[in-house]
């Protein structure tokens, strides 16, 4: 069962903002959503490992080296704001 | 049987039979006529595309041999990031940014002069099924714009459906390839996860997304599978392709070929898919395969699993999107944390927003023994149903989705039924088993129906031959080109 409240926190946590006329729609989307996921309970869990990934992947290192990466101007290109090379969030009322 | 855009348009370079200029501003101007009804490109780039194209006519000239993907005019997912053309993924969030870096697979296949068309359309961020979730809305069906394209690469599919690409570039992270592929009467390669890099694919849900082709037949499939799989240091999860280049053993017999049937898959199929889809069984009798049922019990859990920790992993991947560094950011605000919701709030469209939600909430404290974990642990049962279900078979065959493409504006409606559709796709994702999406007949109303040849890890070559010797045994019957795009 998910709740107006469980909503809001969860928005929360998201970095979303749920306008309060869409909350009682959200909260039966996510009632349902969740309502659905939890068929998975009803699973045995009879001989269920623990699971770590799949095809037993090892992480694909590479060599420690210095190469040359992209220059700081190309990067802030795609800012809103910038200022002396750094990305900027200005006050704005 | 129909020959490949690729092959054929291949050839006609070779043959000077067309300049690759020529071909090229045949293909824009289709873009230009077919476009308004397919709504398959989100961005057209001409300029570019004409000038590999003179790159690739001065080759020609100078009298030396073209790649086999040389000269192509193709287009890629609007995920996939190209450098200095606009990458969206189809969402307000990354209006006008600008990659500063190739993906892998688009460096590679620009590094053998591929004829980029431009940008196609997708459910945003991949989220969806019908590719109506795009800000700029959905693309349309070639064979009947009344209907959705798939999704969620439902622009690449559309495009090459409708002739207005001669292949394409898709992700797949729980059907996103094969569905739009069989929705539009043409094929679509999930690869095996790690065997083609996911470096510069914007990222929804890393342990399932797959970049892979879309192509006319399947011998294009393989063509465009070889040229982009390999391995990729610039990709922790990076495995390569394993053996030969497909293509040399795409035409090898199959006589004695095991295809594994299992009873789930039909499940909840329409009748017409079904008959559709024992027809093909019939096919592969007759070319001496042994068609082998068996029970595939754990599929039942599939869909809850692939939404949970699809969803957790995008709720984590998506909280990069923050109006800081790129993309859109909202107008007004009091202080940096009003900032981030807000543009997140406006930015985002309402599906990402619930599978972020849903992400947040099975990750969160008290829910994650629950959900996430018991997920990630029935993930691991059903591996290992499909490991040992290919102890017994050589390759699966099932059908890739339960239904023909749907009306416009019916997905939308309600969340779960449109989830309920990918559940033939999904368990692929879920174990990184390779599959392959191919035509195989059509509903009473000439709607394309696919199905899917599943292999075991790093299969490719078995799936791409089976899916070959069916294509080649039924002919022009399982494919009709649409009313759009180039005729040659």
């Amino acid at each position: 069962m998910v709740t107006r409240e469980d909503v809001i926190n969860i928005a929360r946590l998201s970095k979303l903002y749920i306008a309060e006329e869409e909350l009682d729609e959200m909260t039966k989307a996510m009632g349902d959503i969740i309502k659905f996921a939890d068929t998975i309970n009803v699973a045995s869990e009879q001989g269920v490992e623990e699971f770590d990934n799949i095809n037993n992947l090892k992480n694909a290192f590479r060599e420690d080296v210095v190469v040359p990466s992209y220059e700081r101007d190309e990067i802030l290109k795609n800012a809103n704001d910038i200022d002396e090379g750094h990305f900027l969030v200005r006050k704005r009322v | 049987m129909a020959e490949g855009m690729i092959k054929r348009l291949g050839s006609m370079l070779e043959n000077k039979e067309i300049s690759c200029t020529e071909l090229t501003n045949t293909y824009l101007s289709a873009i230009e006529s077919a476009n308004g009804d397919l709504n398959a490109y989100i961005k057209v780039t001409p300029e570019a595309a004409l000038d590999t194209a003179k790159a690739v006519d001065e080759k020609l000239a100078r009298g030396e041999q073209l790649a086999p993907l040389e000269g192509i005019p193709m287009t890629l997912k609007d995920n996939i990031s190209t450098k200095g053309i606009e990458t969206t993924c189809c969402s307000k969030i990354l209006e006008g940014y600008k990659p500063i870096y190739d993906a892998t697979v688009w460096a590679e296949l620009k590094k053998s002069n591929a004829v980029l068309l431009g940008k196609t359309n997708m459910d945003e961020f991949a989220m969806g099924s019908s590719c109506e979730t795009s800000c700029f809305g959905g693309a349309s069906n070639p064979h009947d714009i009344g209907r959705v394209a798939g999704g969620s690469s439902g622009g690449v599919a559309s495009a090459v459906g409708g002739n207005i690409a001669a292949y394409g570039l898709g992700s797949d992270t729980g059907g996103s390839i094969r569905q739009p592929a069989s929705f539009c009467g043409i094929v679509g390669l999930k690869p095996t996860y790690g065997s083609v890099s996911r470096y510069g694919l914007i990222a929804y849900a890393s342990s399932f997304d797959q970049i892979g082709p879309i192509t006319t037949t399947v011998e294009d499939a393989s063509i465009v599978y070889d040229a982009i799989s390999g391995y990729d240091a610039m990709d922790s999860t990076s495995q390569g392709r394993r053996g030969e280049p497909t293509v040399k053993t795409l035409k090898n017999d199959i006589k004695g070929m095991k295809i594994g049937v299992a009873d789930e898959y039909l499940d909840g199929v329409s009748d017409e898919v079904r008959s559709v889809f024992e027809k093909a069984c019939e096919v592969y009798r007759s070319l001496g395969a042994e068609i082998v049922r068996f029970k595939l019990p754990s599929l039942r859990y599939a869909l809850p699993v692939y939404y949970i920790l699809a969803c957790a992993e995008a709720s984590s991947n998506l909280g990069r999107y923050d109006g800081i560094r790129y993309g859109y950011r909202t107008a007004n605000y009091k202080d940096v944390n009003e900032m981030v919701c807000k543009t997140r709030s406006e930015g985002f469209g309402a599906e990402v927003k619930r599978r972020i939600l849903l992400g947040t909430y099975v990750l969160s404290a008290g829910y994650y023994d629950a959900y996430y974990k018991k997920a990630q642990n029935l993930r691991g049962s059903i591996v290992k149903a499909f490991k040992d279900a290919f102890e017994t078979c050589d390759v699966i065959l099932a059908p890739t989705v339960p239904m023909t493409a749907f009306k416009k504006g019916n997905a939308i409606s309600d969340p779960i039924e449109t989830y309920l559709t990918d559940i033939c796709t999904v368990p692929v994702n879920i174990a990184g088993l390779p599959g392959v999406s191919i035509p195989c007949g059509f509903d009473g109303e000439g709607m394309p129906i696919g199905m899917q040849l599943i292999g075991d890890t790093f299969c490719e070559s078995t799936i791409l031959n089976a899916a070959w010797q069916y294509e080649n045994a039924a002919g022009a019957e399982v494919f009709k080109p649409s009313a759009y795009g180039v005729k040659l």
